[in-house]
């Protein structure tokens, strides 16, 4: 329906008798609705949670602290962390090499990364889980030459390793591009004033460059480490204890199928609260002087503090 | 001010040659710069000051001609009859004798005032800590900024990031402090701020060289000024030669139109 014009206000001279200070709120009909529509849907949802019996949620409480799920959870947490420190580090080298002056070397890195990212991680877990298949033997050595160190691969390659090594360069690819968008992010005069100042391309790039790639670098990380904690669920079709692995375990003896999936959903989900909130902590660590209200905030702290 | 011819110059440029590509920024440069000289770089937009002074620095690369710092080749060494580019480590030892004022300023954002000043200090040339940062704050009080030591330089005013830029420049005692066009992004208002602390670190017997639009400035402050464009070097003369009397054409076209207000006698 077309809305019909009030009549404007008018006040030619101005007095003093009318002030927006004693303006009352104004109603907006859609939001009521919207509002009323929302809470439906949660009270829905929460009769449904409730009622239903088939969640039995007391099966959900008896499991939610067993060893065997927190084993499980711990695997998951540790992998995350493992990957994503591989992945970071493997990613900050790949994302220089990727901006290096030397082409070759920037070509490797590209197709590297293109690799890496272009083959489904669930793919690449079962191919190293498999590796001992294309490698029967791994050899340290001379390439072309002799051989000075040498491991069966089946020795080596366990469900773990494999699951490392797997999700680390996963998201080492990911991370690469990550990276090589915060460095691209930073003004290049922050680079010419390093190179004046006498600054080693190491000194440069560790404190100057990177410290400010950082703000732009935290906030997809974030989603990435989140994308990975549930990533590792991947693991468990090679048989490795994760928090998927562990509620299966459980649920193929008692066939508990939908709550130990939830005993799962919970702890993903505390998981994933915890991270996001780090990740704004980190965030917020990372804006100091580089953003205007950040630094208005800092001095409004410091004054507190020394009242 | 007479200068003494007999000993090396500070900085030597040689028939300097840069190329964008195709284009042709620098085609054959030659200035010398001796101690304690001021020396102020004027022309027209794009004619090639602020690459001359980046190459200088080695924030560009070369394509012909020598530079020499105190007689020292910069950015190359003799190998096998010939010469060979210098290692990246060399590059940054020459670097660290000279000092580079930006147009942008570019102070690290995500370091305090101070912390800015003695990073190199500290850090490049192992100055310990306590004797950086007494140094520093003594150069943060003589441009006027001692009270902004601990700030942030996004909570400063251009003017005032500009003087924590020559403060930190100043700060590893360079041999030669090279501007490039340090006023030109700032607000009319405070142009002045920064020049008078360059006016004074020039009284001070530093040695400068000032790619500049500031045309009273180089008339007053600098020893010498010299004029490019398209590339070339045109004319290097005493500052008050240069503005009384431009020989080539194209300085007094260039003086008549953006100096008109500087001194209507020299352009007449």
């Amino acid at each position: 329906m077309p809305e019909t014009m009030t009549q404007p206000l008018r006040n030619p001279l101005a007095d003093r008798s009318i002030d927006v200070a004693d303006a009352r709120r104004r109603i907006h009909p859609w939001r009521v609705v919207v509002g009323i529509l929302l809470l439906l849907v949660v009270a829905q949802l929460l009769v449904f949670l409730i009622t239903n019996e088939r969640f039995e949620w007391p099966v959900v409480a008896e499991y939610l602290f067993n060893p065997s799920v927190l084993l499980g959870l711990g695997t998951s947490v540790v992998l995350t962390i493992v990957g994503m420190v591989l992945g970071s580090v493997l990613g900050t080298g790949l994302a220089a090499g990727q901006l290096s002056s030397f082409a070759p070397l920037r070509w490797a890195c590209v197709v590297f990364v293109g690799f890496f990212r272009g083959v489904p991680p669930l793919v690449q877990l079962i191919f190293w889980y498999n590796l001992a298949y294309l490698i029967p033997r791994l050899e340290i050595g001379v390439p072309f030459g002799p051989e000075l160190l040498s491991w069966p691969t089946n020795d080596i390659i366990t469900p773990l390793t494999a699951a490392i090594v797997g999700l680390s360069l996963h998201e080492s690819a990911y991370m690469a591009e990550i990276i090589r968008a915060g460095i691209l992010s930073v003004d290049q005069g922050q680079r010419d004033a390093s190179a004046a100042m006498g600054f080693s391309r190491w000194h440069a790039f560790s404190r100057v460059v990177l410290p400010q790639a950082m703000r732009v670098i935290i906030p997809p990380t974030g989603s990435q480490v989140i994308a990975l904690l549930k990533g590792t669920s991947l693991v468990s079709v090679i048989a490795m204890g994760d928090l998927l692995h562990s509620v299966q375990v459980i649920y193929n003896r008692t066939y508990e199928v939908v709550p130990m999936l939830l005993v799962a959903v919970i702890w993903y989900l505390v998981a994933v609260t915890l991270l996001t909130i780090l990740q704004r902590r980190v965030e917020r660590y990372y804006s100091k002087g580089l953003t205007r209200t950040a630094a208005v905030a800092r001095v409004k702290t410091a004054a507190e503090v020394a009242a | 001010m007479m200068r003494e011819e007999s000993t090396t110059p500070v900085l030597q440029v040689v028939g300097l040659r840069k190329f964008y590509g195709e284009h042709e920024a620098l085609k054959g440069v030659d200035l010398e710069i001796h101690a304690q000289e001021v020396v102020a770089v004027l022309g027209p937009s794009g004619s090639g000051k602020s690459t001359l002074v980046r190459c200088i620095d080695q924030l560009e690369s070369i394509e012909g001609g020598a530079m020499y710092l105190d007689g020292e080749l910069l950015g190359y060494e003799q190998y096998r009859g010939g010469l060979r580019a210098l290692r990246e480590a060399d590059v940054e030892r020459q670097r660290r004798r000279m000092g580079m004022v930006f147009q942008q300023f570019n102070l690290f954002p995500h370091w305090t005032v101070l912390r800015n000043i003695t990073e190199a200090p500290i850090k490049v040339h192992g100055v310990p800590a306590a004797k950086a940062r007494a140094h520093a704050m003594e150069l943060l009080d003589r441009v006027g900024l001692a009270d902004k030591a601990l700030a942030h330089p996004r909570q400063l005013s251009g003017g005032q990031q500009q003087r924590v830029a020559i403060a930190r420049a100043v700060a590893t005692n360079p041999r030669v402090l090279l501007f490039d066009e340090p006023t030109s992004s700032l607000d009319p208002e405070l142009v002045d701020e920064v020049l008078r602390v360059m006016k004074d670190l020039a009284e001070s017997g530093m040695t400068m060289v000032v790619v500049t639009h500031e045309l009273e400035f180089a008339r007053s402050v600098a020893d010498r000024c010299v004029f490019m464009a398209d590339g070339e070097l045109i004319e290097d003369r005493p500052s008050e030669d240069f503005f009384r009397d431009p020989r080539s054409t194209r300085l007094r076209a260039f003086l008549d139109r953006a100096g008109r207000s500087v001194d209507p006698g020299a352009a007449a």
